[in-house]
């Protein structure tokens, strides 16, 4: 049987963006001692994905162990969602990437991830 | 009389600093990913589906916008694996490709000789400010020339960009 087998549903050129800032974010105390903290922004203008994942990683792409609002944040189309990331003290030095992955819904093909980065 | 005078002269100076009020703002370096075009398997053999437009499919096309140079990496990886399709009972066997399709600068023209690739993964060094286009392919062939079953099939393509 010959079906015609569609990669997607969602109709051509229907342009969908995924958006996260800053690049470069740096870390300041927290109102708790030992933790340190940044606030990250995503902008989602992708209409078939409504959650995003955060994560936090080492230069070799270890998982970090961090505290945020949401690990998984749902956002509306066209929303931007301003989100802080907090880290201890300890596990500072290590931080060296934090990311946001597009969690993928039927129809979608193509997932996006943005990384941001401790300099 | 005096007190005209009086006001004019303590108005004077927030009269020039009005006509100096600055308009800020802020330009933060960002990287936006971009669905430009969703992809199409077509289905040119029984066992085969293909995103080549030989083929019948059509390309996946994903825009990577960054407004600063020198700062990310673009990083595009091809599927291995169905998302969603029928129950498979044999191997699939995968192969794929990402190129640079289009550039706003002609500057950018060295990014598909520069390109590395590993795996299924294709990196790019984003070392111009500006929107590049990356189409993928994507092939799956089933078993040894097993037809596939009907139904429909899903792949995704990852879209990464990491700032350097």
């Amino acid at each position: 049987m010959r079906a015609i087998l569609l990669l997607a549903l969602l109709p051509f050129c229907n342009a969908v963006a995924h958006e996260m800032t800053p690049t470069y974010p740096t870390f300041s105390l927290s109102f708790m001692p030992g933790i340190s903290v940044t606030t990250l922004n995503i902008f989602n203008k992708r209409m078939d994905v409504s959650y995003y994942e955060i994560g936090v990683f080492t230069d070799e792409w270890e998982p970090v162990p961090f505290v945020s609002q949401y690990t998984v944040i749902p956002m509306k189309y066209l929303d931007t969602v301003s989100f802080d990331v907090y880290v201890s003290n300890l596990s500072l030095g290590s931080v060296e990437y934090i990311c946001s992955v597009s969690q993928i819904q039927t129809g979608a093909t193509v997932s996006s991830k943005i990384c941001s980065r401790i300099k | 009389m005096k007190k005209v005078l009086i006001a004019s002269l303590i108005l004077a100076p927030h009269i020039a600093y009005a006509a100096d009020t600055p308009i800020v703002g802020n330009v933060q370096t960002r990287c936006l990913i971009t669905t430009d075009t969703n992809g199409v398997f077509g289905n040119p053999l029984p066992s085969k589906l293909s995103t080549a437009s030989a083929d019948g499919g059509v390309v996946p096309v994903v825009r990577y916008d960054v407004t600063l140079a020198d700062a990310y990496l673009a990083k595009v990886t091809t599927p291995t694996a169905f998302s969603a399709s029928p129950s498979l009972s044999d191997s699939v066997t995968w192969t794929g490709s990402t190129a640079v399709s289009k550039t706003s600068d002609a500057a950018m023209s060295g990014y598909e000789a520069a390109k590395v690739t590993y795996g299924s993964t294709t990196q790019f060094d984003l070392t111009k400010a500006g929107s590049t286009w990356f189409s993928s392919t994507a092939t799956a062939v089933y078993g040894v020339s097993k037809s596939f079953p009907g139904g429909s099939y899903t792949a995704i393509v990852l879209a990464e960009c990491i700032a350097k």
